[in-house]
């Protein structure tokens, strides 16, 4: 058992902030640390103590692992939090940091190492009764091999990164022809993202639901399940909206899932909170997809309805103590809608845009919650991820989280560059995505700009006729020289 | 009451048809715009007061009672540019060719009147064939009802001409005696004789646009002081061209609003190469010096030596004169001492600021320039800077040699502040001719006259070839480093605001013409 | 004479609009410069933020989103027709990057002839690859980036004949 005082956050943006709050709450010390182009931002202000660690690009600043370990062993920090991306599933920074005496939030590098690549994390599940998706066991090295094996699973498949997610090196394929340049486009996607080129094929699952179980184990061998979240409004195969609970699993299901969730973890010994990826069809037969060893995005939706603080049970268990709760106590109250507010334009097939946020006002609420990173009249940067935000909403039940984020995305007010916002709206009030009948697919079926656009083309049709009879009465005013 | 109210609009309508649809609609076809529309697009919206719109000929020789037009080929009157006052009148070249009769000039001169009486710039679009022959003598009346205007206006207020069209035979004069002329390329020419004419008289074969079009007179006779590629962007620059200039010559030049921050300008500091004889282009300095983007100028591409127009600094409307070393070394010759004159002139009749920029190696030598009168029309540049009475100010960034260092502004001519810059060389002469004058003796006697002699201009030029000894006479009165330059001219205009000086009283002075 | 305006909105959309179009604006004023609209049974909250009469450009807010509003008159049109309006006259032959990064490959050459959505390089730029699509056919005339060279948004990358 180690008191934790002080924390350091490797991380930046939302989460970095989200943290803080959780560890000021519980009276713990802030450290943060940030590069060049971040001196401005909110997580700098939000904390104890900030110390910059490197230029703007990520590899000289967030990914320098010994810069920061260097920085926590000056400031006499007891535990770093990772918070997600970045350094938080790097097996050698957790080493760097256990071998410095200092607490990793996290699981320990044996956990972060072998879930950390998909094809290991399959390999060590398989002993435990976890249902797969047909694919390759190994990565692939052989372009020509891996198209013979992509014949022999079927098309459509699906090419994945085997050191990260994120949509990062991921690639569906659909015919033959389209093969050999797919897989390249992965393989270097994967490189320069995470350093690591490998990538494995499987099945592409039909009408998928990616749903996904939140556990939580403790030094002491307890591991919960903290129900399920549904992230199956991907784009581009990011997750843009995601909710919790699903809408569409049994109190059966839900069981057998979390089980399965928690053999996993045992699987491999895991420490603090983590995520078991699921696969779902259209049969309602669900396949493991990978572990992520790390706190995830969308964790505030299973906040809300279970009512735990995810991070504090992190930073408990990081300490050493035990798990409380029990799973027969835990229950899910309501229902929660998560919305990710990216800087993209959903108009221009998402393609991020900066600029400076000219205005930026976040939604209230009692059922609101805008875990935030960025404030009005900063530059959105471009060096690091494109969100801003994440927008939460909650309600006693489906239809009344729904409409709460409805009213959540009309008043959240930001001009200065385009997002996501738009975007979450049209999911909202989209049939297939009320009614609870959605894939995988759901962007690629339904999202077509055209229909944002109309409402622009409206709106901008009412101020063009505005701005005319504006002008038509401002002609008739008299107007004198001046000189 | 209504169907008198009837009357007056068809009458209304149909002035405002001018020519006819027909004829409009061949102005188009010639990318052209109509006399009103032209006004209607210069002017504030709603601004324009139209005068005389019912003014209509009163000839009847030749049967021209027959066909008369409301408004007799001139639309005249008044109204505002960015809220400042301007009369105006635009030549309607679907009346009659736009040609001028003795009604349309006596609109023309109504509106001239008013501008005098009220002190406000004149603005005249022309675009005419000329004299409406029909009418005769009454039509050169006409003319010189307007010339004696122009010339009573002259230094009173603004008078700018747009020529957007013809402009032919005596028509010409009226412009030539405004304070700028304006041309369209492609779309108007300037002559007092036509190429016809020209023909049967000299048996010189030329065209219209080769004779006197806009690029002639823009490079060749400096008749024109800007073209514009098409008629908008003609009278978008005339708006520029209002910016900088008084309403009349008691008022003071408009200035914009400007927030003064640290001023200095580091890149002026590489502009001045190291070696005295390479030339380097001067608008560069004026850029590192004049507030951004508000250099507006005159005469651009005629006697390109030197350099004048109107710029700001820190939002007060200053008038600039430079030397251009790029061209002719930049030295000053005819066409260049002419130009800066009547620029000059203008400036002083108008209150605005002087600064002049001086690298002159001195006037420009030859037979083509003696026979010419450089004598005569150089003295012009320094008259017309003597006689001038605005502030004044000279930044003399590397040579100023001999007569010209005199004409360029200098202190003892009335230049208010003289600034100099390290790299200044105030002399009577270059080093190496005064060493061959001075050391004569000394060199033919050495043993190697050569030597001796790149000898002596090093020593010349050490000793002379740079501002101090103008300094310690107090003819300059600061060596400044580039990069400061801006900074010391914003604190000199603004102490040289309130500057009055009263001149010995007399009807005008003789300026050799 | 009925005017006819083009009324250009944040540069996307022209609409043409007479001064009767007027009367079909179900509009009210509640404040000052501040509107409430209604069409088709649908409520709007309009809001001027700022005008220039003379240069007729106005910005409105709808809904809280804004719209710069440009109106041209009939002689703007005329000036545009005839094609002799000030400056904008310029063909645009140039690519120049949406947004700041790096770029990490090149697909054209100089001199080589590409058609409209034709890949011409790829830009990363926050953690995604983006593809630089060609807007038209023609013949690639420079390429003023390489492979690996950061970016400023705006920057010039490539250049058509």
């Amino acid at each position: 058992m180690k008191k934790i005082n002080k924390i350091l956050i490797a991380n930046r943006g939302e989460i970095a902030i989200r943290v803080m709050k959780t560890a000021r709450k519980m009276g713990i010390k802030t450290v943060a640390v940030y590069s060049t182009a971040d001196r401005n931002a909110l997580h700098v202000k939000f904390a104890d103590e900030a110390v910059c660690i490197g230029e703007a690009l990520s590899s000289q600043s967030y990914l320098r692992g010994d810069k920061i370990i260097e920085v926590a062993k000056q400031l006499n920090v007891d535990a770093i939090h990772p918070g997600y991306g970045f350094l938080s599933e790097n097996a050698s920074f957790a080493e760097l940091a256990e071998k410095n005496g200092i607490i990793f939030i996290g699981p320990k590098t044996k956990a972060i190492e072998m879930m950390g690549s998909k094809l290991a994390a399959k390999e060590a599940v398989m002993k435990y009764n976890i249902p797969m998706v047909p694919g390759v066991d190994h990565a692939i090295v052989d372009v020509d091999e891996a198209k013979n094996t992509a014949k022999a699973i079927g098309f459509p498949i699906l090419i994945k990164a085997s050191a990260g997610g994120g949509g990062k090196g991921m690639r569906i394929v659909e015919k033959e022809e389209d093969f050999v340049s797919q897989m390249e486009r992965a393989i270097s996607e994967a490189t320069s993202a995470f350093g690591d080129g490998s990538v494995f094929i499987e099945k592409y699952v039909t009408k998928p639901r990616h749903i996904e179980i939140q556990i939580m184990a403790d030094s002491h061998g307890n591991v919960l399940y903290i129900f399920e979240r549904e992230c199956s409004i991907q784009r581009r195969h990011q997750k843009v909206v995601e909710e919790a609970p699903s809408s569409i699993l049994t109190p059966e299901k839900r069981k057998e899932m979390g089980e399965a969730a928690v053999r996993v973890a045992k699987a491999c010994d895991y420490l603090g909170a983590g995520t078991v990826e699921f696969l779902m069809d259209d049969q309602h037969n669900f396949y493991f997809l990978e572990m992520n060893t790390r706190l995830q995005v969308e964790h505030p939706v299973s906040e809300m309805i279970s009512g735990l603080d995810l991070v504090e049970l992190q930073i408990k268990i990081a300490s050493g103590e035990k798990l409380e709760i029990k799973q027969e106590d835990l229950q899910i109250k309501g229902h929660a809608m998560e919305l990710r507010v990216y800087a993209e334009d959903p108009l221009n097939d998402f393609l991020p845009n900066v600029g400076k946020l000219t205005k930026y006002k976040l939604p209230k609420g009692e059922n609101i919650r805008v875990d935030n990173g960025i404030e009005e009249g900063m530059d959105v940067p471009i060096y690091y991820d494109s969100m801003l935000s994440k927008l939460v909403t909650y309600g006693r039940t489906r239809d009344e989280a729904i409409a709460g984020m409805i009213k959540a995305i009309d008043e959240y007010h930001v001009e200065g560059v385009a997002t996501t916002l738009p975007f979450g709206k049209f999911v909202m009030q989209h049939e297939a995505f009320r009614s609870g009948d959605f894939d995988t697919g759901f962007v690629k079926k339904y999202y077509n700009p055209e229909q944002l656009k109309e409402q622009q083309n409206k709106e901008a049709e009412i101020a063009a006729l505005v701005a005319l009879k504006q002008y038509l009465e401002e002609k008739r005013i008299l107007r004198v020289p001046t000189n | 009451m209504e169907d008198k109210i009837k009357i007056l609009e068809d009458k209304v309508a149909l002035a405002k048809l001018g020519g006819g649809e027909k004829r409009i609609a061949k102005q188009h076809e010639k990318k052209k715009l109509t006399a009103r529309e032209r006004v209607e697009y210069l002017l504030d919206e709603g601004s324009f007061e139209e005068i005389g719109m019912l003014v209509t000929h009163r000839t009847t020789d030749f049967g021209m009672e027959k066909e008369t037009y409301y408004g007799d080929g001139v639309i005249t009157g008044y109204g505002t540019i960015n809220g400042r006052l301007v009369y105006i009148f635009a030549q309607d070249f679907t009346v009659f060719g736009g040609a001028l009769s003795e009604t349309h000039a006596e609109k023309i001169c109504k509106v001239m009147d008013m501008a005098v009486k009220v002190g406000a710039p004149m603005i005249g679009l022309n675009d005419s064939g000329g004299a409406r022959i029909q009418e005769g003598v009454r039509s050169l009346g006409g003319y010189a009802d307007i010339f004696y205007r122009n010339v009573q206006a002259s230094g009173v207020i603004p008078q700018i001409s747009a020529i957007m069209g013809p402009c032919a035979g005596g028509a010409v004069y009226s412009p030539a005696m405004t304070d700028f002329t304006m041309m369209v390329e492609n779309n108007s020419y300037m002559f007092v004789t036509g190429p016809n004419v020209v023909k049967t008289v000299t048996n010189e074969e030329v065209t219209s646009e080769e004779l006197g079009g806009a690029t002639t007179h823009s490079t060749k006779s400096g008749v024109a002081h800007i073209t514009s590629p098409n008629g908008v962007e003609c009278l978008e620059d005339l708006k520029k061209l209002l910016s900088y200039v008084p309403q009349n010559n008691k008022e003071t030049t408009p200035k914009l609003p400007y927030k003064v921050s640290d001023e200095y300008r580091d890149e002026l500091m590489n502009i001045v190469p190291e070696n005295a004889n390479k030339p380097y282009d001067m608008h560069d300095v004026i850029k590192g010096i004049i507030d951004e983007d508000s250099f507006f100028e005159i005469h651009k591409n005629y006697a390109e030596n030197i350099i004048v127009g109107f710029a700001r600094l820190a939002g007060r409307s200053i008038g600039l004169v430079a030397n251009n070393p790029m061209y002719l070394a930049g030295c000053l010759d005819v066409k260049s001492s002419i130009k800066a004159a009547r620029f000059t002139r203008f400036c002083d009749c108008f209150n605005i600021p002087l600064l002049v920029l001086e690298d002159v190696p001195g006037f420009l030598p030859g037979t083509d320039q003696e026979w010419n009168g450089i004598i005569v029309h150089g003295a012009k540049l320094l008259y017309a800077l003597s006689e001038a009475t605005v502030p004044k100010v000279t930044v003399i960034t590397r040579k100023a040699y001999g007569g010209a260092y005199d004409v360029m502004n200098s202190k003892h001519i009335g230049a208010d502040m003289n600034f100099a810059w390290p790299t200044a060389e105030i002399a009577v002469m270059g080093a190496k001719g005064a060493s061959e004058i001075i050391f004569k003796k000394e060199i033919s006697e050495a043993e190697n006259p050569e030597a001796k002699l790149l000898e002596k201009e090093k020593e010349y030029a050490d000793l002379f070839a740079n501002p101090y000894t103008a300094a310690q006479r107090g003819f300059i009165d600061e060596v400044i480093l580039p990069n400061e330059t801006r900074r010391k001219l914003i604190k000199a205009f603004a102490m040289l605001e309130n500057k009055e000086v009263s001149t010995p009283k007399r009807k005008h002075g003789n300026i050799p013409l | 004479m009925k005017d006819k305006y083009k009324i250009s909105v944040n540069n996307l959309n022209v609409f043409e609009f007479s001064e009767s179009d007027l009367s079909l604006l179900d509009i009210v004023s509640v404040g000052e410069n501040e509107f409430h609209v209604l069409s088709d049974k649908k409520p709007f909250k309009a809001e001027i933020v700022s005008f220039d009469f003379l240069q007729k450009k106005y910005q409105v807010k709808i809904n809280n989103n804004s719209y710069w509003v440009s109106i041209s008159g009939r002689l703007e049109n005329l000036i545009n027709e005839m094609g002799i309006s000030a400056g904008s006259t310029k063909q645009i032959n140039s690519i120049k990057a949406p947004m700041p990064g790096l770029i990490i490959e090149v697909s054209v050459q100089a001199g080589q002839e590409v058609k409209e959505n034709d890949q011409l390089l790829i830009l990363e730029a926050m953690k995604m690859e983006n593809s630089i699509l060609s807007p038209r056919d023609g013949i690639i005339k420079s390429i003023s980036v390489a492979k690996s060279q950061a970016v400023d948004k705006g920057q010039l990358l490539i250049e058509f004949e």
